[in-house]
C-alpha cells in the first residue's frame, strides 16, 4: 500500500466537507486577506478558530508539518531577513549586526500570517475534491466574458490534482537517494540538483501517463461537473466568518 | 462479426522507429485474444491505435465498422483499456470518483453517473470502497477499480495491458477471475503480455509479435512449440506436453 501525502483531499464528514466549495473557496479568499491586514488580537483570534477546525475536521498535523517542513525553513529566512533588517531597539548585538526588537516582532507577525494562509490552503485542499475546485472556479469565472472559464477551471483542477502527486514523487526520489547515502554529501546545492533531475524528469514521465490514461477515457473540458448546492449550513457559516471578520477590522 | 478490423497498419515514432509494420489483423466479437512478444515487439503501439491514443502513419483500423480516425470519442467509449501501471490511471479522489470520471466525460446526467457507477463497482465487488482513496487499496483491488473505470463506459471490447504485472497471486487469481467475468458478458478481451503462463489456459487465440509484426497467429495450443524463438516463454507444462491448467483451479 502506498503512503500519501496529506496535501491532498481526504474524504470525511466533518463540517468542512460538508460546506459548499463555493463558500470554502470565499472564506479562504476572506480570511486570507483579513490575517494580512490583522493585528495581534486579529491574528490570534483566527488562530483559534482555526485551530478549533483544525481539530474538528481530523486534519493529520504532524504529516503536514513534515510536508512543510521546507516552508518552515522559509519562514525562519523572513524571521531572520525581518530581525537584522528593520531598524530599532536592538536586542542582541554583535560586532555590526543588531537584531531588533521591531524587527523580530514584525518577522514572527509576517511568519503568523503566512503559516494561518498555508493552513488555510491546507485545509482547503485536505477537505475538497479536485472536481469540486474545478466547477466552483468555473462558477466564480463565469460572469467574466473575456475570460476562458471551463479552460482555467481544468488548469486548476489539474493542479489540485497534481500537486499530491509531485510530492510523492519528490518523497520517493528523496527516500531512493537516501537509501544510496545521499546525505553523506553536505553541499545542499549538489543535493538540490541530485533530487531536483530526476523529480523533474518523473514528474514529466508521469503527468504524460496520466494524460493518456484521462484520454482514454475521453476526458474534455466540456464534461459533468458536480452539482453545487449552497445550503443552511453554509450560509450560517458565511454569517459567522463574515461576524468574525468584522469583529478584527474593528479591532 | 469483425469488432475490430486492421489494414496495413504502420506505426513510425517521431524519433523515426518502427514501431508497427504494415500489420493486418481481425478480431471477431467476443473473442478472447492473447497478444504475446518480448518487450518492444509493439504489442502496446497495437491496442494504442485501437481507441485512438496513436494514430496510423499508415493504414486503418477500424472498430465496429467505423475508422478510428473519424470519430475519436466513439472509439474511446467502445474499447476500453487498462494500462499497466494502474496508479497512473487513477485520477479521482475516491474509488467513486474515479470510477464516476469516464461518464462525467460523456456528459451523462447525474443519475445515470451514479447508476453506472453502482453497477460497475458492484461488478468487481468494490462496493464498500466507495469513499475509499484509490492509492491506499491493494495492487489487485487497484487493477479491479481501473476495469470499473473501464466498465462505467460500458465498452465491447476491453483490452489488458500487462493486467499481472507486480501482482501478488492473489492478485493475479482477482484479476484473472474478473477478466473471465467480463467475457463471459460478452466483452471481446484483449490481454497483452510477455508472461502467457497466467492467461494461457483461457485464451481462444494466440497473437505473437516481433518488430512490430504478427510473427504467430493461432489457437494456443497449436502455436506454442516454437513460441520460444520469438522471446515469449511458454508455459511449464507445455514442455511436459502436459495440458495447461487455469491459475484459478
Amino acid at each position: 500500500m502506498a503512503e500519501l501525502t496529506s496535501f491532498s483531499f481526504h474524504p470525511g464528514t466533518s463540517l468542512l466537507h460538508k460546506l459548499d466549495v463555493r463558500f470554502k473557496l470565499l472564506f479562504l479568499i476572506l480570511i486570507s486577506l483579513i490575517s494580512l491586514g490583522g493585528g495581534l488580537t486579529g491574528l490570534v483570534i483566527l488562530s483559534t478558530l482555526l485551530t478549533a477546525v483544525v481539530i474538528h475536521s481530523r486534519l493529520p498535523l504532524k504529516s503536514a508539518l513534515r510536508e512543510f517542513r521546507l516552508f518552515l525553513i522559509f519562514l525562519l529566512l523572513v524571521l531572520g531577513a525581518r530581525m537584522l533588517t528593520v531598524p530599532g531597539a536592538a536586542l542582541i548585538e554583535i560586532q555590526s549586526i543588531a537584531i531588533t526588537r521591531p524587527g523580530l516582532i514584525s518577522g514572527a507577525l509576517i511568519c503568523w500570517r503566512m503559516v494561518i494562509i498555508a493552513l488555510l490552503g491546507f485545509l482547503f485542499v485536505f477537505s475538497t475534491r479536485s472536481s469540486e475546485i474545478k466547477a466552483a472556479v468555473q462558477w466564480f469565472l463565469k460572469p467574466a466574458a473575456f475570460i476562458p472559464a471551463k479552460r482555467v477551471a481544468t488548469m486548476m483542477g489539474l493542479i489540485a490534482r497534481f500537486i499530491p502527486a509531485i510530492l510523492n514523487q519528490a518523497r520517493e526520489t528523496a527516500e531512493a537517494q537516501r537509501a544510496r547515502c545521499v546525505e553523506n554529501r553536505k553541499n545542499p546545492l549538489y543535493r538540490l540538483i541530485q533530487i531536483g533531475a530526476p523529480l523533474i524528469r518523473r514528474t514529466f514521465e508521469q503527468a504524460d501517463r496520466l494524460t493518456v490514461a484521462m484520454e482514454a477515457r475521453c476526458y474534455s473540458e466540456n464534461r459533468t461537473d458536480p452539482a453545487l448546492s449552497a445550503t443552511r449550513l453554509d450560509w450560517i457559516a458565511l454569517l459567522i466568518i463574515l461576524i468574525i471578520c468584522a469583529w478584527i477590522l474593528s479591532i | 462479426m469483425d469488432i475490430i478490423e486492421i489494414e496495413k497498419l504502420s506505426h513510425r515514432f517521431s524519433d523515426g522507429t518502427l514501431g508497427l509494420d504494415r500489420l493486418n489483423l481481425k478480431i471477431q466479437a467476443g473473442a478472447f485474444v492473447v497478444i504475446a512478444g518480448p518487450n518492444g515487439s509493439g504489442k502496446t503501439t497495437l491496442i494504442r491505435h485501437l481507441n485512438g491514443l496513436l494514430l496510423p502513419t499508415e493504414g486503418c483500423v477500424k472498430v465496429a465498422g467505423v475508422s478510428v480516425q473519424k470519430d475519436l470519442m466513439r472509439a474511446r467509449r467502445l474499447v476500453g483499456m487498462m494500462f499497466q501501471d494502474a496508479d497512473s490511471q487513477i485520477v479521482g479522489e475516491t474509488v467513486y470518483q474515479d470510477v464516476a470520471f469516464g461518464p462525467e466525460n460523456l456528459r451523462l446526467d447525474h443519475d445515470q453517473i451514479h447508476e453506472r457507477v453502482a453497477s460497475a463497482v458492484d461488478a468487481v465487488g468494490l462496493q464498500d470502497f466507495m469513499e475509499q482513496r484509490p492509492h491506499l487499496l491493494s495492487g489487485g483491488e487497484k487493477r479491479r477499480l481501473a476495469i470499473a473505470g473501464i466498465l462505467a463506459m460500458e465498452p465491447r471490447v476491453i483490452a489488458f495491458d500487462e493486467p499481472f504485472a507486480s501482482l501478488d497471486y492473489p492478485g493475479v487469481k482477482q484479476v484473472l477471475s474478473q477478466i473471465l467475468t467480463l467475457h463471459q458478458a460478452g466483452h471481446t478481451i484483449l490481454v497483452i503480455t510477455h508472461d502467457l503462463e497466467k492467461v494461457f489456459a483461457h485464451a481462444q487465440r494466440l497473437i505473437v509479435m516481433q518488430k512490430g509484426k504478427i510473427v504467430r497467429d493461432g489457437v494456443p495450443a497449436d502455436i506454442v512449440s516454437d513460441i520460444e524463438t520469438f522471446g515469449v516463454r511458454a508455459p511449464c507444462a507445455s514442455y511436459l506436453g502436459m495440458e495447461v491448467r487455469s491459475w484459478l483451479n
